[in-house]
C-alpha cells in the first residue's frame, strides 16, 4: 500500500479556447488530510473532476489508489462530492441516500443500516422520510455530504464542502473529515479559505491558472518561507499603526486586517526596532509575536494579486 | 449489473409513486370501462322517442308513407327496438307557413312545455319533385340525427315517386328492399364471427395507444434527463457510472413504467370483458345487453407482436428523447429540440391511414421497412390481413436494426451532452459530439 492515494501525471485540459489544467503533476500520499488550493478559476474543479473522470484529460494520466481502472472503476471505493450540489428534489431523503449508496455497489440492506446511522449523528433523523425539497440548503448538503460517505471510501474527495454552510454545521463536518483522516483514510479537498486549509491539512498544492504553484507538507511549507513574519494586534489607534508599517526599511509587506496585521520583516530588519516604533506609536499594542507565515500570506505572496482574480472564461464548463 | 439496476428501480419507484401516475392508471380503464358500457347502458336508459312533428302539405298517400316509416323507425333491432320517434301529424294543406310559424315558435325553448316537438318536417308535392325535404329543429347539429331522419325518408320518396309512375307496390316493395354488407373476419383459415369493424377498432385502439406511450414516456425520458443536469445531480451520477448505463437504465426504467400501466389497463380490459354479465348487473342492465358491447378477439400472437414493435419503438424514440434532453439546458429549448422527434411519432402514426385502406399495399411493405414508423405499420397490418412470416420477419430486422443504430447516437450525444450546459448546440457541434472517442 505504498501507492500514492492519487497520482496525478503531467495533466492537461483544454475547453474551447483555453487552457483549464496546464501539465499538472501532483501526488497525493495515502492517510491525512490534503488541501488543493487555488484562488478561483485555478483549475481545481476541473482537476478534480478529471480525476473521478467526470470529465477525461486531454493529455497526461491520473491514478487513484494505485491503479486498476479509471475514476470510474474505482467509483466504489472513492467518495465525492461535487462542487455542484444536487439532489433529485421530489425523492425522500432516505430513498435517496439508499440510491447514491446502490450506485456505488453497495447492497440496499447495508445501505440503508449506514444511511440511518449517518442521518441519526448529523442531526437529520427527523427528516429521514421527508422529501429532499423540504431541506434547508445546508441539510441537503449534509444529505450529499453523507451519500459520498456511505460505501465508506478509501479516498474521500471533496470540492469545495464547507461552503455555504453555517459555523455550526461546518464544524460538524470537519469533525467528519478529521474522524475519516483519522481512521487511516485519505481526504482530498479543494478550497480557496486559506483559515480552513490551515487548521485542517497535513500537506497542500496552490495552484493557480491551471499551473502548480507549491505543494508540500504544510511545515516544510512554512519553513521555507523562513521566520521572518510577526503577527500584530492593537486596540488603540490603527491608523497610527498602518504609518509605521509604511515604513519600507522596518516592513516589506504587510497584510492589513485594520485591527491586527501580518507583516514580512524587510531584509536586515530588526524585530526590536519595529516593537519600538509601534509602542512609541501609541497603537495601544496587544499583540507582538514573531510567527510562521500563515498560509494566507503564503498564497499571496506566491500567487500574487492580480491571479486571485481570474479570468472570466476560466471556469466555464465547456 | 446492480448500478443499472439501481438506476432502474430509482426511474421506476419515483414514477409509480406519483399521484398523477395512480391516476391516469385509473382513468384509463374507466375510460374503457366508459367507452365500453356507455352505448349499453345510455341505450337502455333512454326511454323517451323524440318527439316530431309532420307538417303535411302535399297530397295523396305522400303524409301516411312519412308517418309510417317515422313510427316504424326504431333503435336496436327492428323487431324489438323502441320507437325512435313519437310522430304528431298536421295536416296543414295550403297554410304550411302558418303552421311552420307556430311550430317554430314552440321548439328550442330554454324551458319549453313538456312533450315539445324537437323539430318538424315539412311535406309538399314540391319536395317529392325536387326531392329535397325541409326538416326544422333544434337537434340539426346532430349527424346522427340528421342521418337516421334523412335514411328514413330517403325509401318513401322513392316509394312514393316510384307509385306515382303507377308502378305496382308490392313491385316496389321488393325493389327497394334493403341491401346490406355482413362482414366475417377469417384468421388463420377460420372464420372469427368478428366483423370488419371490430378488427378495424382494434387496430386503431393498439396505435393510438402506442402513439400515446410513446409521446407520454418518451418526454418523461427527456424532462428526466433535464432534471438530473438542471439538479446537477449528473455529476454525482456520472462519476459511478458511465454515460450509457445511465442512459439504458433511464430509458429502461421508464419503459417499465410505460408495460407496467398498460399490463394494469389489459388486466383491467380482460377482467371486464370477462366477467360482462355481473358488471352489466351492477349497472342494473339486462344480461341480454351484452350483446349490444362487441369485444374484439385479440389472438395471443398479435398481442406478441405488438408488444415486440412497442418496445422497438419505445427504445428509439426513448432514446432520440434522452439525447434531446442530454443537448439542452433549459425547458424552453426542449420545447424546439424535441420537434423532429416529435414529427417522428406523428408521422409514424399518419402512416396508419394509408396503410388501413391497403394493409398489403406496395406503400404499406415499404413503410414496415423504416424503423420510425414501423412499430406503427407492422402491428397494424399483422392485425388487419394476415402478414406472411417472411414480411414480419424483415420488417422486426430492419426495425432492430435501426434501434441499435439510434441507440448508439444517442448514447454518443448523451454522453457529451450531459456535463455540457449552456447553449444549445448546432448541427455542426451536435456532429463533432458523435465523433469524439
Amino acid at each position: 500500500m505504498s501507492q500514492a492515494a492519487v497520482l496525478v501525471d503531467r495533466v492537461t485540459k483544454r475547453f474551447a479556447g483555453h487552457t483549464a489544467v496546464h501539465e499538472l503533476s501532483l501526488e497525493v500520499p495515502r492517510g491525512g488530510i490534503f488541501g488543493l488550493l487555488g484562488p478561483n478559476g485555478a483549475g481545481k474543479t476541473t482537476t478534480i473532476r478529471m480525476m473521478l473522470h467526470v470529465i477525461t484529460p486531454d493529455e497526461g494520466t491520473i491514478t487513484l489508489l494505485g491503479g486498476g481502472g479509471t475514476g470510474r472503476d474505482m467509483a466504489h471505493r472513492v467518495g465525492y462530492l461535487p462542487e455542484e450540489r444536487g439532489l433529485y428534489k421530489k425523492m425522500r431523503v432516505l430513498d435517496h441516500l439508499i440510491f447514491l449508496a446502490e450506485i456505488r455497489s453497495l447492497s440496499r440492506a447495508e445501505a440503508r443500516k449506514r444511511s440511518l446511522q449517518w442521518l441519526d449523528r448529523l442531526g437529520l433523523h427527523d427528516w429521514t422520510n421527508h422529501r429532499v425539497e423540504d431541506l434547508s440548503k445546508g441539510m441537503q448538503q449534509k444529505v450529499q455530504f453523507i451519500g459520498a460517505l456511505l460505501h465508506e471510501p478509501e479516498l474521500v474527495i471533496l470540492d469545495e464542502p464547507f461552503s455555504g454552510l453555517d459555523p455550526v454545521n461546518s464544524q460538524v463536518m470537519k469533525d467528519v473529515v478529521v474522524e475519516i483522516a483519522r481512521s487511516g483514510r485519505t481526504v482530498l479537498f479543494s478550497t480557496h479559505i486559506m483559515e480552513q486549509a490551515e487548521k485542517m491539512c497535513d500537506r497542500v498544492a496552490i495552484i493557480a491558472r491551471g499551473q502548480k504553484i507549491l505543494d508540500g507538507s504544510l511545515t516544510e511549507i512554512k519553513a521555507g518561507a523562513g521566520r521572518r513574519h510577526i503577527a500584530l494586534a492593537y486596540h488603540r489607534d490603527a491608523a497610527l499603526a498602518a504609518r509605521v508599517l509604511e515604513d519600507r526599511k522596518l516592513v516589506a509587506k504587510a497584510d492589513d486586517y485594520g485591527a491586527s496585521a501580518e507583516v514580512e520583516l524587510a531584509p536586515g530588519a530588526d524585530p526590536d526596532e519595529l516593537l519600538r516604533s509601534l509602542v512609541a506609536s501609541g497603537v495601544g499594542l496587544s499583540r507582538f509575536e514573531i510567527v510562521e507565515p500563515s498560509l494566507q500570506s503564503i498564497f499571496i505572496d506566491r500567487v500574487g494579486r492580480d491571479a486571485a482574480t481570474a479570468p472570466a472564461t476560466e471556469d466555464a464548463h465547456a | 449489473m446492480r448500478k443499472v439496476l439501481a438506476v432502474i428501480r430509482r426511474e421506476f419507484e419515483t414514477r409509480v409513486r406519483t399521484r398523477a401516475f395512480v391516476i391516469s392508471t385509473v382513468l384509463g380503464p374507466l375510460f374503457m370501462g366508459v367507452l365500453i358500457f356507455l352505448p349499453a347502458y345510455l341505450a337502455n336508459k333512454e326511454t323517451g322517442a323524440k318527439p316530431i312533428v309532420v307538417v303535411d302539405a302535399a297530397t295523396g298517400t305522400f303524409g301516411d308513407r312519412v308517418v309510417a316509416a317515422l313510427q316504424d323507425s326504431r333503435i336496436g333491432p327492428s323487431s324489438t327496438g323502441r320507437p325512435r320517434y313519437a310522430v304528431e301529424r298536421v295536416a296543414a294543406d295550403g297554410r304550411a307557413q302558418l303552421v311552420s310559424d307556430s311550430l317554430t315558435a314552440l321548439i328550442g325553448l330554454a324551458r319549453g312545455p313538456a312533450g315539445a316537438p324537437a323539430g318538424f318536417v315539412v311535406l309538399t308535392d314540391d319536395a317529392l319533385a325536387t326531392g329535397t325535404v325541409a326538416y326544422f329543429g333544434s337537434n340539426v347539429g346532430s349527424l346522427s340525427d340528421m342521418e337516421s331522419l334523412r335514411s328514413t325518408l330517403r325509401p318513401v320518396i322513392q316509394t312514393e315517386r316510384l307509385v306515382r309512375e303507377r308502378v305496382d307496390t308490392a313491385v316496389v316493395r321488393r325493389a327497394t328492399a334493403p341491401i346490406e354488407l355482413q362482414t366475417s373476419k377469417i384468421t388463420e383459415g377460420r372464420v372469427t364471427g368478428e366483423s370488419g369493424t371490430s378488427s378495424f377498432i382494434l387496430a386503431y385502439v393498439m396505435s393510438f395507444i402506442l402513439y400515446i406511450s410513446l409521446l407520454l414516456y418518451g418526454i418523461q425520458v427527456m424532462s428526466s434527463v433535464l432534471e438530473e443536469k438542471t439538479s446537477r445531480i449528473m455529476e454525482v451520477l456520472s462519476s459511478s457510472l458511465s454515460p450509457f448505463q445511465l442512459m439504458l437504465g433511464k430509458v429502461v426504467g421508464v419503459g417499465s413504467v410505460g408495460l407496467f400501466q398498460l399490463g394494469i389497463w389489459a388486466a383491467a380490459a380482460l377482467y371486464l370483458t370477462a366477467n360482462l354479465v355481473p358488471v352489466l348487473r351492477l349497472l342494473h342492465l339486462p344480461a341480454e345487453a351484452a350483446a349490444d358491447i362487441s369485444v374484439p378477439n385479440i389472438p395471443p400472437a398479435l398481442l406478441i407482436v405488438f408488444f415486440t414493435f412497442f418496445l422497438l419503438g419505445f427504445m428509439l424514440y426513448a432514446s432520440l428523447y434522452a439525447a434531446v434532453g442530454a443537448m439542452c439546458s433549459t425547458q424552453q429549448d426542449t420545447q424546439q429540440a424535441q420537434q423532429p422527434v416529435m414529427i417522428g411519432i406523428v408521422a409514424g402514426f399518419m402512416c396508419m391511414f394509408p396503410v388501413l385502406n391497403d394493409p398489403s399495399g406496395s406503400m404499406a411493405r415499404t413503410l414496415s421497412l423504416i424503423p420510425f414508423v414501423a412499430p406503427f405499420v407492422t402491428p397494424l397490418r399483422y392485425s388487419i390481413a394476415p402478414l406472411p412470416p417472411s414480411q414480419l420477419l424483415m420488417s422486426m430486422a430492419t426495425t432492430l436494426a435501426g434501434v441499435l443504430a439510434i441507440i448508439w447516437l444517442a448514447s454518443r450525444i448523451y454522453r457529451v451532452g450531459i456535463l455540457a450546459y449552456g447553449k444549445r448546440p448546432t448541427f455542426k457541434e451536435l456532429w463533432g459530439w458523435i465523433r469524439t472517442a
